[in-house]
């Protein structure tokens, strides 16, 4: 099972804070971010930066072992 | 002591993470500080207050990661960060800084670099709640 996780914006856009995936073998980042844009367009017009784990992912290709932890974020506002 | 890195619902004061700072070392000449407040004014509509959102475990690792950071590149003694999260009335403390250092020079370096990164770098999120509505704002450059 694959965690996503949503946060600010992004989470308003879904509508949930929290989905949960199946995870396959040979799972790839640009999979679930495929599947999920397909699912909510609007959120992931404002996604720019995506975490694995709480690092930060740039590579789609990554793959993703069972129990990963994935966030789709927007830019940061904070300070 | 608090933990040097934190990020909490709660207010904070100023006075005591200065103090915390400077109870670590007597050779510490410069201790820079920045403080960010909840504007009540943000593009042309009053503000009441800010609420904010945070992917926190990742926030804490990013922020610890951005002190030592600091501490290596200009030579620190200590540094500390605090970010506030929930909602935060205008007027009130969002975030504060301080980095502590030999001289004055680093100091304030250090301090404005730290605050940059802490907007590009960790992964939290305001919302500004207006008597209009609430939108969460889009950082600009």
């Amino acid at each position: 099972m694959i965690t996503v996780l949503f946060f600010g914006p992004v989470a308003e856009r879904v509508g949930a804070s929290r989905l949960e995936i199946g995870h396959m073998d040979g799972m790839r980042l640009g999979d679930v971010r495929a599947q999920l844009q397909q699912r909510y367009p609007q959120a992931f017009e404002i996604v720019s930066i995506a975490a694995v784990n709480g690092e930060q992912a740039r590579d789609d290709a990554l793959m993703l072992s069972d129990h990963s932890e994935l966030v789709f974020m927007s830019k940061f506002s904070g300070g | 002591m608090s933990d040097a890195v934190r990020i909490q619902l709660e207010d904070f004061s100023q006075d005591e993470e200065v103090k915390a700072m400077r109870s670590g070392s007597p050779r510490m000449g410069g201790i820079a500080t920045f403080l960010g407040c909840a504007r009540d004014f943000s593009q042309g509509r009053q503000v009441s207050e800010i609420s904010f959102d945070a992917y926190a475990s990742m926030a804490v690792a990013e922020m610890r990661k951005l002190r030592e950071e600091a501490i290596a590149r200009f030579g620190l003694i200590d540094a500390r960060l605090v970010h506030r999260l929930g909602v935060v009335k205008a007027g009130d403390a969002i975030v504060f800084i301080a980095a502590g250092a030999e001289h004055r020079a680093p100091a304030l370096q250090a301090c404005q670099w730290l605050i940059d990164e802490l907007k590009e770098r960790v992964p939290i999120w305001k919302k500004e709640i207006t008597p209009q509505g609430e939108s969460w704002v889009t950082p600009h450059p």
